[in-house]
């Protein structure tokens, strides 16, 4: 009976890895295709049966590229605005976070039902006026509405580290209050640490949706000096459509997705474990 | 006594200016970037606002009396719901390979890495990725297919695989954080059931069925929720696929239609009117799931 069971189990572990492994290759091989494509000289692009391994490698397109678009205005614009929302919307998110997990002050509920309020809304009713809040600030076309409103906070974020820091021990708070240490002190001497695994998912949030937008610089943006690394790669891929000089494509596309997959390969643990303790009950 | 009391008073009030000091960026974000432009698109529904005529006088329902009356706003509508299709897709997929992955399968950790980079990945790079493979004379798809003898469709030119191409794409997008969610309500579940259950001679699939999927109901709801959400206002893969929503309007969304109207021809009236009722209908449509999800979703002794 014991035999069957270890035996039924091993047969089962066998197919899971199987079927999981067959999934991991389709998540994998489209990215491996880009790579692929990237290496290769034109004239092999199109070759059938398809060459997963370019015979030659063609490292020319990874030169070629910076010539043939904007891309390295696009990567300064996006390394611009990702740095200082994901850097200073931190300090804004946590700062709030933890006013609403531990402080009493007046409004308090009023303020954070407003917040909760504002992601119900979809994009879409927001997008237009919010065009024309920029157009009357005379933001439109700078890469403004890109940073400003990120630099103020993250809801999604709040709400995060609020939970997270309902807890942990108020205790805390009440004896560093009898220390004399001040609120910014406590704020950026106990708590902010306490949440660095916290912290560092919603980091990884922050700087995937902001690197990766589209939406915003597509609206907000429009001459090549202000565009995104996003807004460069969908240009030059409707602008190749026709010539479809695919390696060239593919080329600035690896170049697009390689800061977030590298930053997500690092730091996944934090992004997978924060997924576990937000605790999520529907 | 009194001392300690106008101490304690002292604090709090120090306590009040601080916490509002702390909350007054992202307060400023809400009135500014979200309040603020509410009540601009209720002002702008009703009126005929186009930064292209610059017209902006107010014309009371006509501009909800025109889009209704508008065919492609209904195409727009019906290729909306057509993007639902993806959710019990990926929720599927997220559950067998959080199964699998909950039972310590070898190689679970890095698969679950690998599983999570379409949805890392920029939508841009994607869809570009995705028109590649997809190509219709060249892409890795077609050519596997012919491979076995079997002419590909137009996955991207022809009205009747545009939208299967994009519901693919979710799909496979959707997978790895989905399972991520799904991952994490299966550890919350405790072990004592399952040593019950086994006492009491139930196989693995009854177990599954009796326990493991009515605990996983909660999760099963929030990522329908949020889901239904997002694929309702599917538009960026829509912009990016098709130059204007596709042959014969065949991809277009209502967000795609609502951004055309705008941005296209100026209609910035006729948008924000669009806008307020599609919010509407998605606010309608996530109440009655709640409605619903009485009779199936699992709330707990």
């Amino acid at each position: 009976m014991a035999r069957t069971n270890t035996a039924a189990r091993r047969t089962g572990t066998v197919v899971a890895f199987a079927l999981m492994l067959l999934g991991a290759l389709t998540m994998v091989l489209p990215f491996l295709w880009m790579v692929s494509t990237s290496l290769k000289e034109s004239r092999l692009v199109f070759e059938f049966p398809p060459q997963w391994i370019p015979d030659p490698i063609d490292w020319a397109n990874y030169l070629e590229v910076w010539d043939v678009a904007p891309l390295a205005v696009g990567l300064l614009n996006s390394v611009i605005v990702t740095v200082l929302v994901v850097t200073v919307g931190t300090f804004s998110s946590t700062m709030a976070a933890f006013a609403f997990a531990k402080l009493d002050f007046p409004h308090k509920r009023t303020i954070f039902v407003a917040l909760l309020a504002t992601i119900m809304i979809p994009l879409v009713v927001l997008i237009i006026p919010q065009f024309l809040v920029f157009v009357q600030l005379g933001w439109i076309d700078t890469l403004l509405p890109l940073i400003v409103p990120g630099l103020l906070g993250n809801v999604t974020m709040i709400f995060f580290l609020r939970q997270y820091m309902l807890g942990l021990a108020s205790e805390l708070l009440e004896a560093a209050k009898l220390d004399g240490a001040g609120y910014l002190r406590i704020y950026w001497s106990i708590f902010l640490p306490l949440c660095k695994p916290a912290i560092a998912a919603n980091v990884i949030i922050v700087f995937m949706a902001t690197w990766n937008d589209y939406i915003g610089p597509l609206i907000f943006t429009n001459s090549p000096e202000n565009s995104t690394v996003q807004l460069v790669i969908a240009s030059m891929s409707s602008y190749y459509k026709d010539q479809t000089d695919y390696p060239m494509i593919m080329t600035a596309s690896v170049i697009a997705v390689l800061p977030v997959i590298l930053l997500f390969t690092v730091m996944q643990r934090y992004f997978v474990e924060s997924f576990a303790f937000s605790g999520i009950k529907g | 006594m009194p001392t300690t009391a106008l101490r304690s008073r002292r604090i709090n009030r120090r306590e009040r200016a601080w916490g509002l000091a702390f909350v007054t960026p992202i307060a400023l974000q809400v009135i500014l970037f979200s309040l603020v432009p509410v009540g601009i698109a209720v002002f702008a529904s009703f009126t005929d606002w186009n930064s292209i005529r610059d017209t902006r006088d107010f014309v009371g329902l006509d501009n909800f009396a025109e889009f209704l009356g508008d065919k492609y706003f209904w195409i727009a509508a019906g290729n909306t719901l057509y993007m639902l299709i993806p959710i019990p897709f990926y929720l599927l997929f997220g559950i067998l390979f959080a199964l699998g992955s909950h039972r310590r399968t070898p190689g679970s950790t890095l698969f679950r890495v690998l599983f999570l980079l379409p949805y890392v990945s920029s939508i841009v790079a994607l869809v570009v990725l995705w028109k590649w493979i997809f190509n219709y004379q060249y892409g890795l798809v077609n050519q596997a297919l012919a491979a076995v003898g079997i002419q590909g469709p137009d996955w991207l030119g022809d009205p009747a695989w545009i939208k299967p191409t994009i519901v693919i794409m979710i799909i496979w997008k959707m997978i790895g954080i989905t399972s991520i969610y799904m991952l994490a309500a299966l550890k919350n579940i405790p072990d004592v059931y399952y040593e019950a259950a086994r006492l009491d001679g139930a196989s693995p699939v009854r177990m599954f069925f009796q326990i493991t999927l009515p605990l996983l109901t909660p999760s099963i709801f929030f990522l329908t929720v949020v889901g239904m959400i997002g694929s309702l206002q599917t538009f960026v893969e829509v912009q990016l696929f098709t130059s204007d929503g596709g042959r014969e309007y065949s991809a277009a969304t209502i967000t795609y239609y609502i951004w055309q109207k705008a941005f296209g021809s100026g209609q910035l009236g006729l948008a924000s009117a669009a806008a307020f009722f599609f919010a509407l209908v998605v606010l309608v449509l996530t109440l009655v799931q709640f409605r619903l999800s009485r009779r199936w979703v699992y709330e707990g002794e």
